[in-house]
């Protein structure tokens, strides 16, 4: 009797101790993808007032400032997502804290090699670093390319780790493909309910998608770094822009895209524990949705090559419907459950659950502007316009953003059993959405009229609406600041005393 | 500001958003009134799900259906006769032709000698009318008929280095 007492506790205790370790992968993670968020938010802030003229950049350091401000951030918000799925799967399965710790490593590496490629060595052809940009009539010298190119390596090396590591782990614990996928739950709920075992939980389809779609993203991305790593040390490789064009975006699409849906695992999880008795479980349509985001992520990536008539005419068409079907997954399921969940719930506001479903808000209505943009017969007038700015900061900084912050505040509140006052959540509502929200107007509101992305100086009326939309850029930093202090003084507070064996 | 199709879209935009935002602030709300147990609107939410999904399954469909005739693509329309015009980019400069037809059928090959650009056509008063991008090595042929008599404007579409913001070029309709 004694003895299986000692044995419950000292499982117990492993537990306890392996979940400590899983926190600290995940803020690891967290902590350093929100770190280069941050600072990359000082640096977009200062492009946009260069853009508004009230201050000045060469060109030449702009446009290095860009390359970086995209490439981080891009790397900034994987790390969050990353972090944020791997503690999550472990919970339901057991996964190596050092494979985590050295992925997160290489690509650590790989940010800092794009730093100094783009601060030190001056490096501007974009985080797409589109051929032959990176070689032809560059301001920059050319190790400069090599420690980017490295860099990105490295960073892609890192995130393939991360994805064969999780893949390995939902495959083995949920019973290989069929099981992950949920087949059986679709095809046949009549023997998955006899069987009695249960679906994945929502989450873990989210790490499978991310794995899945991410080793995709990863392998086109490895080949074009290679391929033009081999062209940095052989400038006569002939390479075909189109090609090459193609799989930049495969990559940089996906991975886009990605950084956006892994976060929503936050959503799956906390959401609900705001609720009365409330649970996100596995359906069904839960997983076809997924399945279909699977796909349809992966092919959507067309839609960068509209104004590229060479390129064969089918895919054009591919591409605006991938583009819409892409759509439905989030608007039918995922944002209707969301609402459906909160709806006469009980809900309690913190600033975390806050975060979560204004996160849903920002998620929809970045997906509105994707969608216009991506209709062929908008794009002819918003492809390359300050419009795809527009779309694509709403859904990552109103979108994914917030659900990292959603986490973060849920994990500080649960720890802490306090939350922050009302006052104090309606200013940072304030700042970070109001502010974020003129920020973003100001985009969509160039984009509309033509002022073209990516111009360090822009002719009318881009140069006056940057001058005002800064001020919204303002008030989101200090909206995000107050965030920060708050979860400085919600993390000095001391834990609850409370062990929950969940 | 002149309401242009293209501030049409932003109008567009601005409506769906404010729909999208108005429901789910709404339902936020209404998370505060009397709590009503999970399977109590799961069915009732499940309905609502199916009409949703169909609506907006119609919506895509016949959107898309509506939009193939604007594919600019399509060198059908255009009669095979048409006037071809090349056009250049490259760093950091454009070679057009000086004066193009006005309302007339013409294509304009579009090629890039260095890196990639993008051909972006502004009418006489500066809005954008088409646009095009330049590759190395390949030809687009854009499809165009220009309405406004002027002085048109070329900017590039296609991030090309350090001097792409200055990269402009002019060319007359008559
Ligand atoms: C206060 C917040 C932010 C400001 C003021 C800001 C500002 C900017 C500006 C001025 C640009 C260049 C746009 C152009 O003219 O083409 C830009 C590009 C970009 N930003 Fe941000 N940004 C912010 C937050 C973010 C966040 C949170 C993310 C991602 C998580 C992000 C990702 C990007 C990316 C990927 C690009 C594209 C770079 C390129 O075109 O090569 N930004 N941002
Ligand atoms: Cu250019």
């Amino acid at each position: 009797m004694s003895d299986t007492i000692e044995t419950l506790v000292k499982s117990v205790h492993r537990d306890l101790q392996s979940n400590r370790t899983a926190k600290r992968v995940m803020w690891l993670y967290i902590g350093s993808g929100l770190t280069l968020v941050g600072v990359m938010i000082l640096v977009g802030l200062g492009m946009r007032m260069a853009q508004g003229g009230m201050h000045t950049f060469q060109p030449g350091l702009f446009y290095s400032l860009m390359t970086l401000h995209g490439g981080a951030m891009m790397v900034g918000m994987a790390l969050c997502g990353m972090g944020l799925l791997w503690y999550l799967f472990t919970l339901e399965g057991p996964l190596n804290p050092i494979t985590a710790v050295v992925a997160c490593a290489l690509i650590l590496i790989g940010a800092v090699l794009v730093a100094i490629s783009a601060l030190v060595g001056g490096f501007g052809a974009a985080w797409t670093f589109l051929y032959p940009l990176p070689f032809v009539g560059t301001y920059w010298p050319s190790w400069a390319t090599g420690a980017f190119l490295a860099g990105i390596a490295f960073v892609v090396l890192g995130w393939t780790v991360w994805c064969l590591q999780m893949l390995g782990g939902v495959l083995t614990r949920y019973g290989g493909l069929r099981g992950a996928f949920a087949w059986d739950l679709v095809w046949s709920p009549s023997k998955c309910a006899s069987s009695g075992r249960t679906p994945p939980p929502p989450q873990a389809f989210a790490v499978l998608v991310a794995a899945v779609d991410g080793l995709l993203a990863g392998s086109a991305g490895m080949l074009v770094g290679v391929a033009l790593f081999v062209r940095w040390l052989d400038p006569t490789l002939p390479l075909d822009p189109l090609w090459v064009k193609n799989l930049t975006y495969i990559f940089g699409h996906t991975l886009a895209n990605l950084t956006i849906y892994m976060p929503l695992a936050a959503v799956y999880v906390a959401l609900p524990r705001y609720t009365h008795h409330r649970y996100w479980h596995t359906s069904a349509v839960l997983a076809v949705a997924w399945w279909a985001t699977l796909v349809f992520v992966a092919i959507a990536y067309f839609h960068h090559l509209y104004m590229d008539f060479a390129q064969p005419r089918a895919v054009q068409y591919i591409g605006q419907a991938a583009s819409y079907l892409a759509a439905f997954p989030p608007a039918v399921v995922t944002i209707f459950g969301g609402a459906l969940l909160v709806y006469r719930s009980g809900f309690r506001w913190t600033l975390g659950s806050m975060f979560l479903y204004v996160g849903m808000i920002g998620w929809t209505v970045g997906g509105i502007g994707a969608l216009l943009d991506a209709t062929v017969a908008f794009n002819i007038y918003f492809h390359n316009t300050l419009w795809v700015v527009a779309h694509f900061h709403t859904y990552l900084l109103e979108g994914a953003m917030l659900f990292v912050l959603g986490w973060v505040f849920h994990c500080l509140e649960e720890r802490s059993g306090a939350t922050s006052s009302r006052a104090v959540r309606t200013l940072i509502g304030v700042g970070v959405f109001g502010g974020g929200a003129w920020l973003l107007l100001g985009w969509y509101l160039a984009g509309a009229q033509g002022v073209p992305r990516r111009y360090a100086l822009q002719p009318a009326p881009g140069m006056e609406i940057s001058w005002w939309a800064s001020l919204g850029g303002i008030v989101l930093i200090v909206g995000l600041v107050l965030c920060g202090i708050e979860a400085i003084r919600l993390a000095r507070r001391p834990a609850r005393q409370e062990i929950s064996v969940a | 500001m002149r309401l242009t199709p293209e501030l049409t879209i932003f109008g567009i935009f601005l409506m769906l958003s404010a729909v999208a935002i108005c429901t789910l602030v709404a339902i936020a709300f209404a998370a505060h009134g009397p709590v009503v147990a999970q399977t109590a609107v799961q069915s009732p939410g499940y309905r609502l799900r199916r009409v949703w999904f169909r609506g907006l399954a119609i919506i895509a469909v016949v959107g898309f259906l509506l939009s193939l005739p604007a594919f600019p693509y399509h060198t059908r329309s255009q009669p095979a006769s048409s006037q071809h015009h090349p056009v250049t980019a490259l760093q950091f400069a454009f070679v057009v032709p000086p004066v193009l037809p006005l309302d007339t059928p013409i294509v304009l090959d579009v090629t890039a000698t260095d890196v990639n650009h993008g051909v972006g056509i502004y009418d006489p008063d500066g809005r954008i009318v088409a646009q095009v991008q330049a590759m190395p090595g390949y030809t687009n042929s854009l499809p165009l008929a220009l309405k406004k008599p002027g002085q048109y404007t070329v900017l590039c579409m296609e991030y090309c280095g350090i001097a792409h913001h200055l990269m402009r070029a002019t060319f007359e309709v008559r």
